[in-house]
């Protein structure tokens, strides 16, 4: 009851202030009235009355202030009324008020832009049932060098099968499918999940029943779970969708339910709009049956532990349980050696509730690298607006010592500026929101020009929200403070009394100036390295090349590419080469098999890579002969086994040897053959562009028996994009049921480069901002140097200084600044170039070059920045300048 | 004498006694205060009024714009229900206190 009257009373007092106010000005003035009246009455003469009267009071506007701040809501109300000061302060100075709100901004927005991809790809829970309690599973064996986030279907299986240690095992793995009728195919990104999937992530279909251990035994119909974006987009939230087929790789599969809403799959940023059972592998995609099999690590393991088991207890068991079932889904046909390995592993277990995803480890430490980055910049805004408001400062002299002399408080007024400053931070957050929410998405198309497509939702949310209005605050903090104090310290009576400006020269600005410059210079150096690394990686010679070839994956289609498919390609228009092979270089997928010169024993652990290769592969790819010749025509399956090695091969295994007419032992899918070397082709970077050249085996594609994946390459002159509609043209006519997709193998390798690209292009999009905001600081410092010192400059033109040496006398002013600046800055960025030194490529962090370029450009763009207030000064009339005050 | 600052917390306890024998508007609750105190509390209006608006906001009292003998219209402040009973309660609590700091005075 009294809090329902307290609040009443509270919002009484806020919603009719003016009334609320009228009163106590009322109430004040009577207790004035009344006690002169008594000291009249007492003999008091009525003017000395009334003073003393006032004096008792102690001030009206002091005791309605300590009424005002002394009840309750006081706090709102005091708030209230900064708040229309500020909006009212503000509004009557547009241009200054846009300025800071702009700056702000694109420093608020840079953060929560970046933030919002961190915050998507490392901190949002699932949407499941507790993700805290989720755990990612991983496996180490001790051979293995990594940890081991994949497990066997075996493993899986054999765990979920025990209950006494995990409530529930999910095993899940992104799986590419072919989804619709003949003619209609289109490839959409799938999950391929083990029975205990949904169960243990605790979700509930929307319509029908979601997967279960019953559809994923070996020989159950094949079934699919669809997302609820995909039933509302295809199907209209029709509940009819259940019990349709779908095809899936052209066979037919029963939809049998709808994921919840929001929900897309464990694997994060990778959304899964079908879900299928790991049993149905070798009915919807045969060729990728053997996954099952028990050498076979591609699952992610998510695990809901029982409720009231430790830790320690756990893995106590699952070491237990593993000597249990090891012997059972260990690989049988590995080597003793693997076995071993894989018998000794140890389990481990670490938080999972955000899921998992590749891009954590490709884009943990540059998005890290780019928080860094933006907070800089933030900081470097900071510095511009604090500089702007103190410049300010001197102007709001006057009122502020009139607001003190009539009985304001500084901290009260501190408090209001304060509220000015977050009135202005928040503002700027606000259109920053806005930018943030366009570039993240703009930021996110880049990420996913990689090799597979990501989506992330990226509408605000309250994480994003919540850290962008921190952010603001303690902006509002940074900017607003210092200026804050040093406006309220003045002596009230000097300012009114001869109406100074105040001559306390502040040394606040040039150091703010000094500090934004230090910064600058990080991020300058920041960012050439990363424009360095990325040109060092586009001109790395990797062996081929990247201009004019396309290729088109036929997938898992030799036994079905007929040849005349090749014929009618070297047709086209514009065709000068075209050749089939089961890899191209840097398109993600490999092949690796033991071998070794003849005579020797095929080890365990180490292969080569292998690659089959068609006639004119190497000519197409312009992959350079190094030595003998390249395949043709005759070596087909009839004629001997022959083989290319490149040149890293030829030199770990035939040093100062010459390796053409040797013979290699291999093993290939398994069997064993004798291979003939008939040359040597230069190394190329086919696993990826930072990873030095694999020891490489081509075999004859015409002599591999089986299966293999199937690309063709195409070199072709001309237009690009007419070379690559008319292969298309070709490939359609000849494989009509199948989406295949011609590239540009430049794709490919663009593809390698993106996280490098992403950060050559925010770091130095990121340094531009910085520069200018550091040179617009500079300006001002100076425009107000010389403002104020006009009468000096005046005096010392009248007395002899040239134009020259006035401009002179400016810019050495500016440069002392700056060369501070940089001085502060080298160290820290030593220490910055440092950290980010495992994402540079054939650089040093300390690169003198770099170092310098940076150096350069920002006393170059600096100074140009300070001639204009130094033009100026150099402009002053000595005539007009001594008769100004 | 030297005039003393009001105790701690004893504002609110005085202000209410005053009021419960009549309403009274603010001068006239300094001066009384001062009188009834043998002049020895210095009650700055400063303390007053803020005190005064907090007491209304909670309930305690409740204010009126009524006219002065001298027929001027000012805010009269009146004890209400719960203003009574936090001033029995705040009353005896005085009381307790009184009587142990007298105990702890005389007995060492």
């Amino acid at each position: 009851m009294t809090m329902l009257r307290r609040l009443a009373s509270v919002m009484r007092w806020v919603l009719r202030r003016k009334r609320v106010e009228q009163e106590l000005q009322e109430e004040l003035q009577v207790f004035i009235d009344i006690s002169a009246e008594q000291k009249i009455r007492a003999g008091v003469p009525p003017a000395e009355a009334r003073r003393l009267a006032t004096l008792e009071l102690g001030g009206v506007e002091q005791t309605k202030e300590r009424v005002r701040a002394f009840r309750h809501g006081g706090l709102i109300d005091q708030f209230s009324r900064d708040l229309r000061y500020a909006i009212r302060t503000l509004v009557k100075q547009p241009g200054f008020t846009l300025v800071i709100v702009l700056t702000l901004a694109m420093g608020i927005g840079a953060n929560t832009a970046i933030f919002s991809l961190f915050d998507a790809l490392m901190l949002q829970w699932l949407p499941v049932e507790k993700p805290q309690a989720l755990l990612l599973l991983n496996m180490q064996p001790t051979d293995a060098r990594e940890p081991g986030q994949t497990l066997s279907y075996a493993i899986v299986k054999a765990l979920a099968e025990r209950r006494e240690i995990f409530e529930g095992v999910a095993g899940f793995s992104g799986f590419p499918l072919d989804v619709g009728p003949a003619g209609t195919v289109t490839r959409q990104t799938g999950a391929i999940v083990t029975g205990g999937y949904y169960s243990t992530l605790g979700l509930n279909a929307v319509a029908g029943r979601l997967l279960a251990e019953e559809d994923d035994r070996p020989g159950a119909p094949p079934v699919a779970v669809i997302s609820y974006g995909y039933w509302q987009r295809e199907f209209a939230h029709n509940p009819g969708a259940i019990g349709q087929t779908i095809p899936l790789n052209g066979v037919p599969v029963t939809i049998v339910g709808v994921s919840p809403r929001g929900f897309v799959g464990a694997n994060v940023g990778n959304i899964a709009d079908i879900t299928i059972a790991a049993a149905a592998l070798p009915q919807i995609a045969p060729d990728a049956a053997p996954l099952l099999a028990p050498g076979n690590f591609w699952l992610r393991v998510l695990v809901r532990p029982g409720s009231d088991i430790s830790i320690d207890e756990t893995n106590a068991r699952l070491a237990a349980l593993w000597r249990e079932i090891g012997d059972r889904v260990i690989a049988p046909h590995w080597p003793v050696s693997r076995r071993r390995a894989m018998a000794d592993a140890v389990f481990s277990l670490t938080p999972g509730g955000t899921g998992w995803t590749f891009l954590r480890g490709t884009y943990e430490k540059p998005l890290r690298v780019l928080m860094a980055i933006v907070g800089v910049v933030l900081l470097i805004a900071c510095a511009n607006v604090a500089s702007l408001l103190l410049a300010r400062a001197s102007a709001r002299r006057r009122e502020m010592a009139v607001r003190l002399a009539i009985g304001a408080s500084r901290r009260r007024i501190i408090g209001q500026l304060l509220t000015e400053s977050l009135l202005l931070a928040f503002s700027g957050a606000a259109v920053g929101i806005a930018m943030a929410w366009l570039s993240a998405r703009f930021l996110l198309a880049t990420i996913s020009s990689g090799p597979f497509p990501i989506t992330f939702d990226l509408t605000p949310n309250w994480h994003t929200l919540g850290f962008t209005a921190a952010i603001a605050t303690i902006t509002a903090l940074l900017f607003g403070l210092a200026p804050a104090f040093q406006i309220t310290a003045v002596q009230p009576s000097s300012v009114l009394v001869d109406g100074s400006r105040g001559s306390s020269r502040s040394r606040l600005l040039p150091s703010l100036v000094t500090f934004q410059v230090a910064l600058t210079l990080v991020l300058l150096i920041a960012a050439s390295l990363f424009v360095r690394t990325l040109h060092n990686l586009q001109t790395l010679d990797i062996g081929f090349n990247r201009e004019g070839v396309f290729v088109a994956d036929l997938e898992g289609r030799r036994t079905a590419v007929s040849a005349d498919v090749l014929e009618a390609v070297l047709q086209a228009p514009g065709v000068l080469s075209a050749s089939l092979s089961t890899h191209t270089p840097l398109s993600g997928a490999y092949w690796s098999e033991p071998a070794v010169p003849a005579g020797q024993a095929l080890p365990d652990g180490d292969t080569a890579l292998f690659v089959g290769a068609g006639p004119h592969y190497f000519e197409t790819m312009q992959t350079p002969l190094v030595a003998g010749r390249e395949f043709t025509d005759r070596d087909s399956a009839r004629a001997g086994a022959v083989a290319l090695i490149n040149e890293a091969y030829a030199a770990r295994f035939f040093p100062k040897q010459n390796p053409i007419g040797q013979r290699l032992s291999a093993r290939v899918r398994g069997q064993l053959r004798d291979l003939e070397i008939i040359g040597v082709v230069k190394n190329t970077n086919a696993v990826g562009l930072r990873r030095p050249p694999r020891s490489t085996v081509y075999v004859s594609y015409a002599q591999l028996t089986g299966d293999f994946p199937t690309t063709l390459s195409v070199r072709a002159s001309g237009s690009l994009g007419q070379s690559a509609s008319a292969i298309q043209k070709v490939l359609r006519e000849k494989l009509p049921n199948s989406p295949v997709q011609v590239q540009p193998i430049s794709r490919q390798v663009q593809a390698q480069m993106v996280q490098e690209r992403m950060m050559a292009t925010l770091a130095s999009g990121f340094g531009i901002l910085a520069l200018l905001l550091a040179c617009i600081g500079l300006y001002g410092l100076l425009a107000y140097r010389v403002a104020r010192r006009t009468r000096e400059i005046g005096i010392r033109m009248a007395l002899g200084a040239d134009r020259k040496r006035v401009t002179a006398m400016v810019l050495s002013g500016a440069a002392r600044l700056v060369a501070f600046g940089i001085l502060l800055g080298l160290p820290a960025a030593w220490v910055v170039s440092r950290w980010i030194e495992e994402l540079l490529f054939q650089l040093k962090p300390t690169d003198p070059a770099t170092v310098g370029v940076a150096i350069a450009l920002l006393m170059i763009i600096s100074l140009a920045a300070a001639y204009l207030p130094a033009r100026r000064a150099s402009r002053v009339d000595p005539m007009i300048a001594l008769r100004h005050d | 004498m030297e005039k003393l600052d009001v105790p701690q917390g004893t504002l609110d306890l005085m202000i209410l006694t005053i009021l419960s024998r009549e309403p009274m508007h603010g001068y006239g609750i300094s001066q009384r205060l001062a009188a009834l105190s043998h002049d020895t509390f210095q009650v700055n209006p400063g303390s007053l009024f803020p005190t005064l608006y907090r007491l209304e906001q909670d309930g305690k009292v409740k204010a009126e714009w009524a006219p002065t003998e001298n027929n001027r219209n000012a805010k009269y402040y009146k004890l209400t229900a719960a203003g009574k009973k936090q001033l029995e309660r705040h009353r005896e609590r005085w009381e307790r206190i009184q009587f142990a700091i007298t105990g702890v005075l005389e007995g060492a």
